[in-house]
């Protein structure tokens, strides 16, 4: 089917041995060389000889990556400068942010790192428009604050046509209908680890993942670091709705966690993969795509994964949403618009994706990863069904949100003593 | 008759006493105790997370104070100042048989080498040490397992990591070195003949070390102290990376109230009773130390009577085996080998295991992936742009020791040229390199962190000149014109030394959102100047603040010590004031500078707190950009960077000590330089 002689420039369907050739910068440069006309690449759809190329498609760090089959926008906007990125950590894949930017976007990108969504508001509202930010990637919830004190900018869509490759279900979001402030860039959820050699029982709700954590993993448990995940998880395990403001239930959370679950804490930890692996502890309350790296530590320290399960609790949990922004006083705007906008390639997204295990948004998600990422290891802790999804519902910010963070800071003082 | 009208003259010329000091008053009136005072006052107000700065100052209150007191955050302050006290205690028992041994046990060759070996540590980053205490504490780690499979511990390995004792550990070892030296610097000052009269006059040898060393060495026990248990009890990093929740401080407490919480008054309200607490401990603990002669003369009939009969015991036995007191000295003297040795290993594991790890095979820096690779270092070499480097250095420095050796050979060029060919001809390649290609930047470009290299070295240079300058000028002051102005200015010295780093940091970033958009002072700040971005300069700022205070006192120590008749005899003989300082008292105080630059450039390269709130994009340092990564994975190419940076700073110092050396400074002074005093 693919052995028509169309231009590689229309028709980016090319045969396997031509796809080999072409390295990812040439692609890059045709598609930039285009880019005035913004060229969406067709294929046919159909393409049924061949079935997708499975050689090599994980490892992305040298050319002959495939293309993914598809009605997508590739376009690609040079710019110059260097490029400040305020992120979470080990949020990209560092070849994306390093060689492969400067190679298709010409500019040479600097990231720091933040450690919660009230850090990166602090750190741009105590600069006066100067942080030297260009993009910072804030949890959905807060993006509406971050407008109201003039923290982040519009963008200029026009810049950003790639948008159309981002699932309808991930646009339009409460804090941004219209997605003039923000776009996806990827999301997850909230679950919890165990060592079944310790925990023998099966952990399925978040009361089970209490009830370990006082008992069998006592003093050897780590939870994420967020008062309102904790909050969440409270709510979750009693049958309440996390975006209530409810003082008795804010009164019962508070009693909980403060009197009979803090003394079992072992780290507030947001990032519990590395400690995991290091044996610090037998339970974590975890996101997806850290529990995800926390198996390769694991097996990387010696040792043995299998014991080790990973749920998503139940009744309910979250489903939380990180989005490229661009900081207003920005000082290489053009340069932000141009990665946000080559982020949303498809197989870029991708890329990304197999380095930070978190689900980008993009359509046509399943057919994307059989496509590029045949090989993804875990992609159920990426991936959730149906019934999965339908159990996860989003953080509102309410008023109780001051309640729910002073109810960490009063834990956590508690754990200490 | 006109002689005297000359001195007259002289003295309206010279203005105010404390007109050296006054850039100092300037710099921390405008960055000290301005911004501090605004953290007072915000710890009155409440919170308010709508508006850009969430306080709220309509309506002043003390809750935020009775909260912290009826809270369990109580605890938090209870736990800290008992590890910091307990920790400061550790350093000096471990700390003060290396400072003895190494004053009084060794020939002034080991002395050097001894002093060295403590000093190197800290030259490598703070933080990536602190990190690599995870290594061997890990329960899953080697070491742990090798504990177990010798049957030492139980099956679940080392349950240390995310505990309070680790932190304990940890911060023992963190800040040892900054005991030892001013515990050496103190011992060795002691003249040996008064140690001589004690003995001789029939005290033993611990009797002596009560009686006298110990008194004698008391103001640097006292500097030990205050180095090191003020920034422990404000210290931030240990607990966050390896504390857990059972080992959280209040330095973290404080910071996650300011940017997690948002809760300013708060974090406020428990800076300002953190120094509170510090300088009560530290009043205490003076007070403890003024009673001791007291307590002791209530003691005498009791330590006389226990002198007396080990006197007639020991008599007793000596008559016996007369040659086992010469023994004696041998064994005591092999302990305080041993001691010492066993300690400068401690002070080594972590950059040990630093090293190792910079080639581990896996992807995360503390985890051990069972082999080595190089691929972490591979960016570094992968250019043939390092061997070209190598090369051309290796020429240049070659092609001038082979015209050295020709002058020599001819032997009619001056010594002072020969001599100085060495470092001229590595800075001739230094800078031949940087012009042929483009070694800085692969250098400086590599894995992403060369950047926060380059930015360390560029904060730590520039606050460490205003230190020098500001510390400098002011200890001049503080010594030569003392006044009305000295207590006050002392008393704001010792406030910026007592201030927890996380509460300037606080009052900084506050300060500098405020007058951002003041002209000329805000300027800076919010646009900056030429390469340097207005993070860059608030960092300079910040890192300034501390190191200043720190020279002030050494200059100002080394001053008291001469009196002042060479700079009036200058003036006698018709040189300005203006001259008579560049001429003699710069000189005078030029070991005290160096000391003082030294100790500051390794304080500044390793501040983390500060730079961490101030900091903006293309102003990141080192420990800022780590303890981002701290928070998810830390690569083991943070582990290149840390011996990168290590390998950079110790080629500098190298350098400086060089130049020193040329210039006519002794090699002992050298190495007391180098070890702060």
């Amino acid at each position: 089917m693919t052995q028509d002689h169309t231009p590689p420039q229309l028709r980016m369907l090319a045969p396997e041995s031509f796809r080999e050739k072409l390295s990812r910068r040439a692609i890059f440069k045709m598609g930039s060389a285009a880019a005035g006309l913004a060229i969406v690449v067709a294929a046919c759809g159909g393409d049924d000889n061949s079935s997708p190329s499975t050689d090599g498609a994980p490892d992305t760090t040298d050319g002959g990556s495939p293309l993914a089959s598809g009605d997508w926008s590739r376009v690609i906007n040079a710019a110059t400068g260097t490029l400040a990125m305020y992120t979470w950590g080990d949020y990209n894949d560092p070849e994306l942010v390093g060689k492969q930017a400067e190679g298709a976007l010409g500019v040479s990108m600097k990231v720091d790192y933040f450690n919660s969504n009230e850090d990166l508001i602090t750190k741009l509202a105590t600069s006066n428009g100067s942080s030297g930010f260009d993009i910072v990637v804030p949890t959905g919830p807060y993006i509406p604050q971050m407008i109201d004190k003039g923290l982040i900018q519009k963008f200029d869509k026009t810049l950003i046509p790639n948008m159309v490759n981002v699932d309808q279900a991930y646009l339009a979001q409460e804090w941004d209908p219209t997605n003039d402030y923000s776009v996806c860039k990827n999301w997850g959820t909230t679950g919890f680890m165990w060592d079944s050699s310790v925990i023998t029982k099966d952990l399925v709700t978040w009361q089970d993942f209490f009830d370990a954590c006082m008992n069998e993993a006592s003093g050897m448990c780590s939870v994420l670091d967020t008062g309102p995940n904790l909050w969440g998880a409270w709510c979750w395990a009693n049958g309440k709705d996390w975006n209530s403001t409810d003082d008795a239930d804010l009164d019962a959370c508070e009693n909980f966690l403060v009197e009979e679950l803090a003394q079992h804490i072992k780290k507030f930890d947001s990032y519990p993969s590395t400690a995991l692996a290091e044996g610090a502890y037998t339970l974590s309350m975890a996101w997806n795509g850290d529990a995800r790296q926390a198996y390769y530590r694991i097996i990387e320290a010696g040792g043995d994964p299998s014991v080790w399960k990973w749920a998503l609790g139940t009744p309910t949990t979250e489903l939380w949403m990180d989005n490229y922004c661009i900081a207003a006083g920005a000082p290489n705007a053009e340069a932000a618009h141009a990665w946000i906008n080559w982020e949303c390639i498809p197989e870029i997204s991708i890329q990304d994706l197999q380095y930070h295990g978190y689900h980008t948004g993009m359509r046509d998600m399943a057919t994307l990863i059989s496509e590029l990422a045949p090989d993804l290891d875990r992609g159920e802790m990426i991936f959730f069904d149906e019934a999965q999804v339908a159990m996860m519902t989003t953080q509102e910010i309410t008023t109780a949100i001051d309640r729910q963070v002073e109810m960490l800071n009063k834990m956590k003082a508690k754990a200490g003593a | 008759m006109t002689s005297a009208v000359y001195t007259n003259d002289r003295r309206r010329w010279r203005g105010p006493k404390f007109v050296l000091a006054i850039p100092a008053i300037i710099w921390y009136l405008l960055f000290f105790i301005i911004p501090i005072a605004f953290v007072v006052v915000y710890s009155f107000g409440t919170k308010d997370t709508s508006r850009l700065l969430p306080v709220d100052l309509g309506k002043l209150t003390t809750a935020n104070y009775s909260q912290v007191f009826d809270d369990t955050f109580f605890k938090t302050f209870k736990a800290t100042l008992r590890i910091a006290i307990v920790a400061t205690l550790l350093c000096l028992g471990i700390g003060l048989p290396v400072a003895y041994f190494t004053a009084f046990k060794v020939s002034e060759k080991w002395r050097v080498v001894i002093l060295t070996l403590v000093v190197v540590p800290s030259f490598t980053s703070f933080l990536i040490r602190t990190v690599a205490w995870r290594i061997p504490l890990a329960p899953n780690g080697e070491f742990s397992r090798w504990l177990v499979d010798l049957g030492v511990i139980g099956d679940r390995g080392i349950q240390l990591l995310e505990t309070q004792t680790a932190v304990q550990i940890a911060i023992v070892y963190n800040y040892l070195g900054f005991m030892i030296l001013p515990l050496f610097v103190a011992l060795d000052r002691i003249d040996v003949r008064m140690r001589e009269a004690s003995k001789d006059l029939g005290a033993g040898r611990i009797a002596t070390f009560i009686g006298v060393t110990l008194p004698l060495a008391g103001p640097g026990i006292a500097a030990g102290v205050l180095l090191t248990f003020i920034p422990m009890c404000g210290d931030y990093v240990t607990a966050t990376v390896l504390g857990g929740a059972k080992g959280n401080m209040i330095g973290s407490m404080i910071a996650s109230q300011f940017s997690q919480a948002q809760n300013w008054p708060l974090g406020s309200a428990m800076a300002v009773l953190m120094i509170g607490a510090v300088l009560l401990v530290l009043a205490s603990g003076a007070l403890l130390v003024w009673l001791v002669p007291f307590i002791l003369k209530a003691l005498q009939p009791v330590t006389q009577s226990i002198r007396r009969s080990i006197a007639e015991r020991s008599l007793a036995s000596s008559k016996g085996d007369k040659p086992s007191t010469a023994r004696g000295i041998d064994v005591m003297r092999i302990v305080f080998a041993i001691w010492t040795i066993l300690v400068l290993l401690f002070m080594f594991i972590p950059i040990l295991l630093v090293l190792r790890h910079s080639f581990n095979s896996g992807s995360s820096f503390s985890i051990w992936a069972g082999h080595t690779s190089t691929k972490w270092w591979g960016e570094l070499f992968a250019s043939g742009a390092t061997w070209a480097m190598i090369s051309r250095f290796l020429v240049i420095i070659g092609v001038v020791l082979l015209v050295r050796r020709v002058l020599l050979a001819r032997g009619n060029v001056s010594k002072r040229v020969t001599s100085w060919m060495g470092p001229l001809a590595f800075l001739l390649a230094f800078v031949v390199n940087g012009v042929a290609s483009d070694w800085f930047r692969d250098i400086f470009d590599f894995a992403g962190i060369g950047d926060s290299i380059r930015n360390s070295f560029t904060a730590a240079i520039g606050a460490t000149l205003v230190a020098v300058i500001l510390g400098g000028l002011s200890g001049v002051a503080l010594a030569r014109r003392p006044g009305a102005w000295t207590k006050i200015f002392m008393a704001t010295v010792f406030l910026i030394l007592v201030t927890p780093e996380i509460m300037d940091a606080i009052a900084l970033v506050t300060w500098f959102q405020r007058v951002g958009d003041v002209p000329v002072l805000g300027y800076l700040f919010k646009n900056g100047l030429g390469p340097f971005n207005g993070g860059m300069h608030k960092l300079w700022v910040g890192q300034s603040l501390y190191a200043s205070a720190v020279v002030t006192l050494i200059v100002r120590a080394r001053l008291a010590g001469l009196d002042e008749a060479l700079e009036e005899a200058a003036g006698d003989l018709g040189a300005t004031p203006a001259r008579a300082f560049r001429q003699i008292t710069l000189p005078l105080i030029s070991s005290a500078l160096i000391a003082g630059a030294l100790l500051s450039f390794t304080l500044c390269l390793d501040n983390a707190v500060i730079s961490t709130l101030v900091s903006e994009a293309g102003s990141t340092t080192f420990p800022v950009a780590l303890l981002g990564a701290t928070k998810s994975t830390i690569k083991p190419f943070w582990g290149v960077g840390a011996v990168m940076l290590f390998m950079i700073t110790m080629g500098a110092l190298a350098f400086v000590a060089v130049v020193l050396r040329r210039s006519g400074e002794s090699s002992s002074d050298i190495a007391a330089t180098l070890a702060g005093g």
